[in-house]
């Protein structure tokens, strides 16, 4: 019902479209990503008018790019450093302003559908060189070692890890076609994807240009048990250490007993 | 299957933990050590972050001193007194330790410093107890050796304010149980462990207590001071896993239970080897995560 509503307002905004055009929406606006596996999906519909999608017979070669940004987030990079005989962490270099998740949707692989100016114009990717000016040492340590080994090796070690975990992801083939100029994508939002507010932005693009553009909010909270204790342990350190001190004895205590020896 | 652990952040296998925890359970069971020292470094080997591995590890033993403790005080075998002043000087140095893991833990070093910890600890408590079951062995046909006379060291009997412990027929200074409880909850709150290994033999040959209020009231004073361990880890570090504490606890007590009725038909001294080389063996894979390179040359975390 909910995405039959979707269709019909995404169609009744459309009927006054002219050209090559694109319009967007979501199936929710809120999504409540269960911290523990599965993480949320989310759906986006669209609509075009006037275009082919790609590899569609006749005509220019219509692609489609959706970009969900994540809130601006910070994130901390230990270089591991070799000291003596041992292997530590050492002083972290800080990386801010970076979107907390950053997942891109595409009709086909991004280098295909665009140069890397247009890229970058639009910021349809993470790539190391952008992120180069957003490092800051924490101390002269870091800064030695970041000048050393280079913001670039940081910036790759960045990108590993958030691909790792899933924050950041490009995923070509992922726009699917129903009757022509319909189309959706499924948004996979790991389990720690960043709560706060999301962007999402859909280009339509052609020989290499933006024919059209449009956007869409999310909003995303984190729900669950353990979602739960992670706050309580976080905005109540105290009473949730007292909680676990005395649930530790009770059970300490109920396992005496029940193993207690007869007679 | 996997649970996820909501202070750690990341999903594990509750069966192998269950298992493991049932297993140092079983060990502890058997030989009347408490586990935290193998536990903790086991925790770490699940890549449980150190920090977390440790705080959590408290709640545990809260749990498996508190069942252990209850037949000892049924049996009236706990000196109160003496746990007082134990855990009188446990309580100052679980605040103590809990400080100096908070500055590590700000200085970014807290994974470091409780693998080096744990790789001395393990390789002295592995190497002592390895020399005494093999001792012991060796010894074994002698039966009725000469029994150590109880006799105060004149040091001891040189401290002040000495007072009557009457549960322990003692009459020494409380400042060596209260210094003894101070070390216990500095190596509680820094490592983890109930310390039961150090307060035991301290009790017995130190304090010169009777053997048959050692153990209860090591155990006693084990659940204050590792309890507040507990609440200043949560407190102070917010890295205590109740979810994870909930699957050792679970684990333990069932282990301990089968490990203390099939210890009692067991010669101890041959599964007393076993313990050590257990230990030296969780020493030595510690020791080695220290030195090798590691897999990752930078670790990210969000702010």
């Amino acid at each position: 019902m909910m995405r039959l509503i979707t269709l019909a307002l995404i169609f009744g905004a459309f009927s006054q479209a002219r050209a090559a055009d694109i319009a967007i929406a979501l199936t929710d606006d809120v999504v409540e990503v269960n911290a523990s596996f599965s993480g949320a999906k989310v759906v986006l519909f669209g609509a075009m008018t006037g275009a082919q999608p790609a590899g569609a017979d006749g005509g220019a070669q219509y692609d489609i790019v959706a970009v969900v940004r994540g809130p601006n987030s910070a994130f901390s990079i230990r270089p591991m450093i070799h000291e003596g005989a041992i292997w530590t962490a050492g002083s972290p270099v800080y990386l801010r302003g970076v979107p907390g998740a950053f997942l891109v949707h595409a009709t086909r692989s991004l280098d295909e559908i665009a140069p890397r100016a247009l890229r970058a114009a639009y910021r349809l990717e993470q790539t190391p060189e952008a992120l180069d000016r957003r490092f800051a040492p924490s101390n002269a340590q870091a800064a030695h070692i970041l000048q050393t080994r280079g913001a670039a090796a940081f910036a790759r070690a960045f990108l590993a890890s958030a691909r790792q975990s899933g924050l950041y992801a490009e995923m070509k083939h992922s726009v699917s076609f129903k009757k022509g100029s319909l189309f959706s994508i499924e948004i996979d939002l790991p389990p720690k994807t960043p709560v706060g507010d999301y962007l999402v932005d859909v280009y339509l693009i052609a020989r290499g240009e933006v024919i059209s553009h449009d956007n869409a909010r999310l909003s995303v909270n984190k729900v669950g048990l353990e979602r739960n204790i992670y706050e309580l342990a976080h905005k109540r350190p105290i009473a949730y250490g007292v909680v676990c001190v005395f649930l530790a004895m009770a059970a300490g205590w109920a396992a005496a007993e029940a193993f207690r020896k007869r007679g | 299957m996997q649970i996820y652990l909501p202070i750690a952040d990341m999903p594990v296998d509750p069966a192998a933990l269950l298992l493991t925890g049932a297993a140092v359970g079983f060990l502890s069971g058997m030989f009347g050590v408490g586990g935290g020292f193998l536990m903790t470094p086991l925790l770490i080997f699940f890549g449980i972050p150190p920090a977390i591995a440790v705080g959590t590890e408290t709640v545990h033993i809260v749990a498996s001193s508190a069942s252990g403790a209850l037949p000892h005080v049924r049996r009236r075998a706990v000196d109160y007194q003496m746990g007082a002043f134990l855990i009188g000087g446990g309580w100052a140095g679980a605040v103590a330790g809990v400080l100096v893991f908070r500055y590590f833990r700000q200085a970014g070093q807290i994974d470091v410093f409780v693998s080096l910890a744990y790789v001395i600890l393990l390789a002295l408590i592995g190497a002592l107890m390895l020399a005494e079951s093999v001792r012991a062995i060796m010894r074994e046909p002698k039966k009725g050796a000469p029994r150590r006379r109880r006799r105060r060291t004149a040091w001891m009997a040189a401290l002040p304010y000495p007072m009557r412990f009457r549960r322990s027929q003692l009459f020494i200074s409380p400042l060596p149980p209260m210094a003894l409880g101070f070390f216990g909850g500095l190596l509680s709150a820094t490592l983890g462990v109930g310390s039961g290994f150090v307060l035991v033999p301290a009790m017995i040959y130190v304090l010169q207590m009777p053997a048959n209020t050692v153990i209860g009231t090591s155990l006693f004073q084990m659940i204050f001071v590792t309890g507040l361990s507990t609440a200043l880890h949560a407190g102070a570090n917010q890295t205590v896993d109740i979810v994870l504490a909930a699957i050792l606890v679970a684990g333990g007590v069932l282990g301990a239970q089968a490990g203390v009725r099939i210890g009692a038909r067991l010669k101890a001294e041959h599964l007393r080897v076993l313990l050590a080389l257990i230990v030296l063996a969780v020493c030595a894979r510690l020791t080695l995560g220290l030195v090798l390179p590691p897999d990752q040359l930078y670790e990210v975390f969000p702010l």
